[in-house]
């Protein structure tokens, strides 16, 4: 299944673009994530293996996988690949995520989402998964806005790239990043945050359906 | 008993315990807290290697007391499950493992199997599995496996499991030489039986008695039996399987042995308690069986009148991810095709391709829903090219009265010659046309444009062999009450079988009817039998039943006679009493008559002392005589050349929305000859179902697959499964009785002939109502759903604007 959309972060795509490859702000922000570990890969990728909780309807459970973002051009675009089993079923993606400065601290984010989901969901929830899928990608931004709202940038976020030819460095293999914990509102706690737009992504499609651990 | 009951709407013996409540399914059977149940782990990918399986978590589980994968299976249970039906063309048959060994080749394939205290605990197990899968591109849909980019199997080239031609007579030259010809492109979507209760199988292990009992929810006890004994190195005699009440099957539960159906009993006799497994409505739709998806290129040649000249057809079909039940389904589409019609010259050869989704087994119809709409699409087509009336081009190339047996020139799916028994379809065509208002539909439909509205009528005709063997079997036993006990191998899926097998005895033996208890499907009270699918338990076990009541009818006369001391030819037997005929105060009852057929030692009641050594028998001969059996009881076995050819005819009025495109039926007509009739009210019960279950394939019911092998709907909240609302009101039904002359009782099958004509006669309609018929078929695809037609519409306005 396919799906696609736009948001806009009032953030400039800097700071959107730290944000998104930052574990850090990916654990707090994606709804359900519980657990990012940084495991080695090529140079220039970050790869996390990652634990999240989601559900379509009835159909909840753990998802454990892979998120990998590669292809990276520093402000403009990437790509985020997501594998990931759980009981509900599985989860396949490739998410192409672009991002434009429409003004001037603007960021419009557009995603489009190539995804698998099989199993349970798959075959039941389907009717559900696109809707499941718009509401975490909108409960993602939520977050991020409240986070933005409610205060502090982060240091590391504080500092856009200086060199905007480089990614930021990948985390150290091995580096794990656990949710805060979360209060219901979920709002204030997180890393002031920026909001990852990829995530979200992934949250919407995974989300609903079933994020991953590799199989 | 002077009412003969073959023939009148005797009320359904099984309805009363039906509609109470009082149903006994697989599910029922062994319901205590001392049974285990089992839940299957199955493949969430289309096509993957399992590179390894970790059971780990789930080893130390509270309530889990087993957990396999296909490392836990030895010897025979460690090979491919059987294939069925081996034919020589399935050069490249393959089946599953009852757990994948190494390799998943669809959504749903069983890959570890849990016993657990109940479900709850055994699906939580479940969880725990870890499998590391390396996932493999997905064939899906018959393009794609033609195309074979990607290979299904290996050691399978091409995706293609078998290539079968049959041919009678030369058609590319009738073809060629034909004044006129067409060529057409049709296509049917996947579907399935979907029954109600979907698979089920409770085993029993008795170490005391070293016995295996099984009770599965199948169309075959006699062949699960076998499977069972073979896979699990058990006696055959140690094994029993019974049916008990099956809540639908329509073809899916004729394949065996289903993976679950070798596990549990393997885990019953291992665990040395009982376990039972219970298929949910999703497992269903993954990992038991579709039908139906073929697509097909007709080229046909004829003459003026609509004569078809020669025909010649290809078609593809889409038999899944493996082969178990062989190549029947595409084998009866290819014979099936040619309905009540001799072409001049026919030629039909198909490929039967492997995609990554679930198998293909028989579902109502068989092959035969495809093949009539591909044969009926050809007559609508030929009558637009000729502008002729759709029902004359029909007529002119009927199989004649006077041409009965009609051989085909075929082998049919029982490797018996298509030869049809016995027919009239000229008269069913005359009838269809009465019943539903042919000659006057034109004038409706005018009537109706006037107002804006837009009507059809479509018109299909189909044959349907039916009762295909090898044979069927009964046993007929009277007990001293004069009660009659019935038992006959096949088993029943809300057919009616206790009524009309009972009718059947209670008109041979002269009992009440009420005295007639029927058993099926009980491998403990009729071991040899066959299965219950085809059409033919009323032909082939009605049959059996028959013979065996007329055994015993001769046996309780010749004791009789030997009691009354008169001639065998002076006895009648009516209300289970034996009579002198013209003194009837002479008689004897047919109770005190299986008394006297049992010579005891011992008197156990008032009835049996009457049978004791100092009470009957010569002193000069044996108390049985050298050539008798003790006991009143006959046994007979029904075994035809070949099939029985059934035949009918539907039409079907609809109007569709100008704006919408909803598709309203606003009539249907069936005519239906299925021989003579046992039970006509049964047999339209039959006629109902078969409709309702065509007009959701016509109109609803797909299965949707996406790229990667996934099914979206499997779910009734996604597939479509009709409710009442959306079937007609009523259905006309009409009854033609041309008898078989190939069975004692001359009928034939009737079970999946409300079916066949659907998706054709649907096309047919839909395609009148839209005017669409000229100048080339528009509908050539079926399902059609409204939004479908809308973009039929569409697209047809645009080639007009062109």
């Amino acid at each position: 299944m396919r799906i696609s959309g736009v948001h806009q972060v009032p953030f400039g795509p800097d700071r959107v673009w730290d944000a998104l490859l930052d574990p850090a702000v990916l654990v707090a922000t994606i709804p359900g994530c519980e657990r990012l570990e940084a495991i080695p890969r090529d140079s220039g990728e970050h790869a996390y293996a990652m634990t999240v909780t989601a559900g379509v309807a009835a159909i909840r459970g753990t998802y454990a996988g892979h998120c990998t973002l590669s292809d990276l051009v520093p402000h403009r675009s990437l790509v985020m690949a997501l594998s990931g089993t759980g009981a509900p079923g599985t989860v396949d993606a490739t998410v192409r995520v672009g991002f434009a400065e429409v003004e001037p601290g603007v960021t419009r984010i557009e995603y489009d989402a190539d995804a698998v989901v099989g199993g349970m969901v798959g075959g039941v929830g389907q009717r559900m998964l696109t809707s499941v899928s718009k509401r975490m990608a909108a409960e993602f931004f939520d977050n991020v806005a409240n986070a933005l709202a409610g205060g502090g940038v982060p240091a590391w976020a504080g500092e856009p790239a200086a060199a905007a030819t480089t990614a930021p460095t990948a985390p150290a293999a091995g580096a794990v990043f656990t949710a805060p914990p979360r209060p219901a509102s979920s709002r204030q706690d997180f890393l002031a945050g920026i909001a990852v737009g990829a995530g979200l992504v992934l949250a919407g499609v995974i989300a609903g359906a079933a994020f991953g651990r590799r199989r | 008993m002077t009412t003969k009951l073959m023939g009148t709407k005797v009320a359904r013996v099984e309805d009363d315990r039906f509609l109470r409540g009082q149903g006994r399914y697989v599910d029922d059977v062994l319901a205590g807290p001392h049974t285990l149940h089992a839940a299957v782990l199955r493949s969430p990918h289309a096509h993957a290697r399992i590179r390894d399986i970790d059971v780990d978590a789930v080893l130390d589980l509270d309530g889990v007391h087993a957990v396999w994968t296909y490392d836990d299976l030895d010897g025979p249970m460690a090979e491919p499950l059987p294939l069925l039906i081996p034919h020589p063309a399935l050069t490249h048959g393959r089946t599953q493992y009852a757990l994948a060994n190494g390799e998943v080749n669809h959504v749903g394939e069983a890959v570890a199997f849990v016993v657990a205290d109940d479900r709850y605990v055994a699906e939580d197990a479940l969880d725990r599995i870890r499998v590391d899968y390396e996932v493999l591109p997905a064939v899906v849909g018959i393009d794609k496996a033609r195309a074979a980019e990607h290979l299904v199997h290996d050691d399978v080239p091409g995706n293609v499991g078998a290539r079968l031609e049959q041919h009678n007579g030369d058609a590319r030259a009738a073809i060629d030489a034909a004044p006129h010809t067409l060529s057409l492109d049709l296509t049917v979507e996947r579907s399935a039986c979907t029954p109600l209760e979907g698979r089920g199988t409770v085993a029993r292990w008795d170490p005391d008695s070293g016995r295996l009992q099984v009770w599965t929810s199948t169309q075959t006890s006699t062949g699960v039996r076998a499977a069972v004994a073979a896979k699990l190195g058990l006696d055959l005699g140690g094994v029993d399987v019974i049916t008990p009440d099956v809540g639908g099957g329509f073809g899916v539960k004729i394949n065996h042995p289903w993976p679950e159906e070798l596990l549990v009993p393997l885990a019953a006799i291992r665990l040395g308690r009982p376990v039972k497994f219970t298929e949910d409505r999703r497992e269903h739709f993954v990992s038991s069986a579709h039908e139906r998806g073929q697509v097909h290129h007709v080229e046909v040649g004829f003459d003026d009148e609509g004569r078809i000249l020669g025909l010649d057809v290809r078609f593809w079909h889409d038999h899944g991810a493996y082969t178990p039940y062989g190549l029947i389904v595409p084998i009866i589409t290819s014979t099936q095709l040619l309905g009540p019609y001799k072409p001049g010259a026919y030629r039909v050869v198909f490929e039967s391709l492997y995609t990554n989704t679930v198998m293909v087994t028989p579902y109502r119809g068989a092959g035969r829903p495809q093949g009539c709409f591909v044969m009926e699409r050809t007559m609508d087509a030929i009558a637009a090219a000729l502008g002729k009336d759709r029902a004359e081009v029909r007529s002119a190339n009927f199989i004649q009265p006077d041409e009965f047996p009609y051989d085909q020139g075929l082998i049919f799916q029982d490797g018996r010659e298509l030869e049809y028994d016995s027919g009239d379809y000229p008269a069913l065509l005359e009838k269809i046309k009465a019943l539903v208002g042919w000659d006057d539909f034109p004038a409706r439909k005018a009537a109706a444009a006037a107002e804006g509205r837009r009507l059809g009528i479509g018109l299909a005709c189909y044959v349907e062999g039916t009762g295909v063997g090898p044979y069927e079997g009964a046993h007929v036993h009277v007990e001293t009450s004069g009660r009659v006990k019935v038992a006959t191998g096949l088993t029943t899926q809300g057919q009616g079988h206790q009524t009309v097998f009972a009718q059947l005895v209670a008109d041979v033996l002269g009992v009440p009817m009420e005295d007639v208890e029927v058993v099926t499907g009980d491998t403990r009270r009729m071991p040899y039998a066959v299965g219950t699918f085809a059409s033919r338990a009323a032909v082939m076990s009605g049959s059996a039943v028959h013979l065996a009541a007329l055994r015993t009818k001769e046996k309780a006369l010749r004791i009789a006679a030997e009691a009354l001391e008169v001639d065998e030819g002076d006895l009648e037997l009516t209300d289970g009493v034996v009579r002198v005929k013209g003194a009837p105060e002479s008689q004897i009852s047919l109770g005190t008559v299986a008394v006297l057929s049992n010579p005891l030692r011992y008197a156990f009641d008032e009835a049996s002392k009457a049978a004791t050594q100092f009470s009957v028998g010569d002193p000069g001969k044996p108390p049985v005589a050298e050539d008798d059996e003790p006991g009143l009881e006959g046994t007979d076995f029904y075994s035809p050349e070949r099939s029985t050819f059934a035949s009918g005819m539907h039409a079907v009025v609809v109007e569709t929305d100008p704006d919408t495109a909803e598709i309203k039926i606003l009539q249907y007509a069936v005519v239906h000859d299925c021989g003579n009739l046992i039970n006509p009210m049964i047999v339209e019960g039959q006629i109902h179902g078969g409709v309702a279950q065509g007009v959701a394939g016509a109109l609803f019911e797909r299965m949707a697959y996406d790229d990667s092998g996934q099914l979206l709907n499997a779910s009734f909240m996604d597939f479509l499964m009709p409710y009442v609302t959306e079937l007609p009101e009523s259905i006309d039904i009409a009854h033609q009785e041309t008898p078989s002359p190939l069975n004692p009782l001359g009928i034939k099958g009737a079970g999946e002939a409300g079916v066949i004509p659907s998706a054709a006669v649907f096309a047919a309609a839909i395609e009148d109502a839209e005017g669409l018929c000229h100048p080339g078929l528009a509908i050539t695809a079926m399902p059609i759903s409204p939004s479908e037609l809308f973009e039929l519409r569409r697209h047809h306005a645009s080639e007009e604007d062109s």
